[in-house]
């Protein structure tokens, strides 16, 4: 029954985006000064001079919940299967109210006759308030982001 | 094989003709292959900008049709483009994707290459019996190389037409693309987002540079959302009346010119930085022409058969196997803006474009639709007769036509038959 409060934290946001449960994806974060990234090309680029994948403020990021939401997004009709292994966790306290989380991944999606497998490192940066977390940063850092990808039209 | 290429057994113009493009055109792998020769190994192929290879040493791999080339910056910052192939016995020289290094050395018998191509170390120089000379083995230069304002293309094909008269009109869009930098130089040292898609390379233009009549349909909701954000009001393009904004040009290439449009410009917040901009733009052009730069979006513009302009970035696209396409998109910075002009254009692009943008994605996955559409055999004609009835012969050659008029893919599919049909270079011209 006693799962890890930061692992517990991380596997229920992975629940959460494999079930295209978005706007409850949306309750884990801060509500303003947010950045969700996924870089491209190497993992230390610099985002003011080199494009990313994703680099999400916080107006961002609800555009991008608002898009998938919107039923317009034609690579998610169908809606693809989604399911990630979340492992490999390593918490370090950053700040007396930050946490600081390296976690890998594995994901695997399936949609159109075809099955796609995603795997990478997650940087997240917690805020701990009362006991409870919430999202200030996330940064995905793809195994493939100097390769030619399909389309990430999900949340990674 | 030879007499094949000699005498096409498929009748390319018929394939192509009278507002319509056949099927097997996207999904035959010997017109893929044919293609490959009469195409990707003949033309000017573009390959990169300048600005990817700012210092000596840089240096950038490349692929034109199916052979690799390398692309390199030398001491004397001459870019030279050559064949990536070890001259002794065939192995990729550089596996690197993009780097900077003093010289080339092959790791297989480590043959080692200087920048400018020249053979250095043939190793072991002692076994060849004095019958190796150095200066025959330097790296093979891919037979043309040309450039505009920075652009850098080539042709593995030793003839043809020289790059200008190739590019012919459309240098005047390209011209306009690069004239929002106020310096005239952009940076395309920026990174580059790269994504597959199951498709047929030729999908990527076709759709790319008719946005104005797919684009209420699969784009209403970004654009929306985009307008929201930056007061720029596209609705007017849904309208359908406005005259000469689709062109095709002869050579094959298709522009999008917006400029007798009426747009909402976008509203943005004025900063220090902005006005440096503006005011940099009206010092080199004038008070007229930086309006226009700086409130109208510049004409989407197509060189065939792999250069796309959009809106924030340059987009090149390189044919895998008839039903896979690799695009790789460069958002295109500005020289001699403040960094946080920069910065707002790749904010910009990302909003749009990539594998997690809110635009283009919704194009590819049609692209991949379209593929498995062709598949099906019966009524196999894909239909582009919109505008038929009133497209404009311009005086200078290609057409004109309203804002969502076919009359550009049908040039476009007109050059590609030509070519097809192994036209001379003067006829294609």
């Amino acid at each position: 029954m006693s799962v890890d409060p930061v692992a517990a934290f991380l596997y229920r946001e992975a629940r959460l985006i494999d079930e295209h449960r978005y706007q409850e994806w949306l309750t884990l974060w801060e509500s303003s000064d947010t950045l969700y990234w996924v870089p491209c090309n190497d993992d230390d680029i610099d985002p003011r001079r080199q494009v990313s994948i994703i680099y999400d403020d916080h107006d961002r990021l609800l555009q991008r919940v608002e898009r998938l939401l919107s039923g317009s997004v034609l690579a998610q009709q169908p809606v693809p299967k989604m399911r990630r292994v979340v492992s490999n966790i390593e918490p370090e306290q950053e700040a007396p109210d930050l946490i600081a989380v390296r976690s890998n991944f594995i994901l695997i999606t399936a949609r159109a006759g075809r099955q796609e497998l995603w795997a990478g490192q997650a940087l997240h940066r917690l805020r701990v308030r009362d006991g409870s977390h919430r999202i200030v940063s996330k940064k995905v850092l793809l195994n493939n982001s100097d390769q030619e990808i399909p389309l990430l039209q999900f949340l990674i | 094989m030879a007499t094949q290429m000699q005498q096409p057994l498929i009748d390319y113009h018929a394939l192509v003709s009278g507002g319509r493009v056949h099927g097997s055109l996207y999904r035959d792998e010997q017109v893929y292959e044919r293609e490959l020769d009469q195409i990707w190994h003949k033309v000017w192929v573009y390959l990169c900008h300048e600005s990817e290879l700012p210092k000596p040493g840089d240096f950038l791999r490349r692929q034109i049709g199916t052979q690799p080339v390398l692309v390199v910056r030398g001491d004397d910052n001459a870019i030279r483009v050559f064949f990536n192939r070890c001259r002794h016995r065939g192995n990729l020289l550089c596996n690197r994707e993009h780097g900077n290094a003093d010289s080339f050395r092959c790791p297989y018998h480590a043959w080692t290459y200087a920048k400018d191509g020249a053979l250095l170390e043939p190793t072991f120089e002692e076994g060849y019996d004095n019958n190796l000379s150095r200066a025959d083995f330097s790296l093979t230069p891919v037979p043309r190389q040309d450039a505009y304002r920075g652009l850098i293309f080539a042709s593995v094909s030793p003839t043809g037409p020289s790059l200008r008269e190739h590019l012919g009109q459309v240098t005047e869009f390209i011209d306009l693309f690069m004239d929002v930098s106020p310096t005239g130089d952009i940076d395309l040292n920026s990174g580059v987002q790269k994504l597959r898609y199951h498709g047929n390379w030729k999908l990527l233009p076709e759709n790319s540079l008719e946005g104005d009549y797919h684009g209420p349909f699969i784009h209403r909701f970004a654009f929306e959302m985009h307008s929201r954000r930056t007061g720029l009001n596209m609705s007017s393009l849904y309208e359908n009346q406005v005259p000469d904004v689709i062109r095709s040009l002869p050579g094959g290439h298709m522009v999008e010119d917006y400029r007798g449009a009426s747009m909402t410009p976008p509203q943005r917040v004025m900063t220090p930085a902005r006005q440096a901009y503006l005011d940099a733009l009206e010092a080199r052009y004038g008070k007229e022409k930086a309006r226009q730069l700086s409130s109208t979006t510049p004409p989407l513009v197509f060189v065939f058969p792999n250069l796309i302009y959009i809106m924030t970035h340059i987009r090149r696209f390189q044919p895998i196997r008839v039903n896979e396409t690799h695009v790789y998109y460069h958002p295109l910075l500005l020289k001699g803006v403040a960094a946080e002009i920069n910065e707002a254009r790749l904010r910009e692009h990302e909003f749009g474009f990539g594998p997690a943008g809110f635009i283009s994605p919704d194009d590819i996955e049609i692209m991949e639709r379209n593929q498995i559409g062709v598949q099906a055999r019966g009524n196999d004609w894909q239909h582009i007769a919109r505008g038929l009835h009133r497209v404009r012969e311009m005086p200078g050659g290609g057409t004109a036509g309203y804002t969502m008029d076919e009359n550009h893919l049908r040039g476009m599919w007109q050059h590609y038959a030509r070519l097809m049909s192994g036209e001379s270079d003067s006829d294609v011209h």
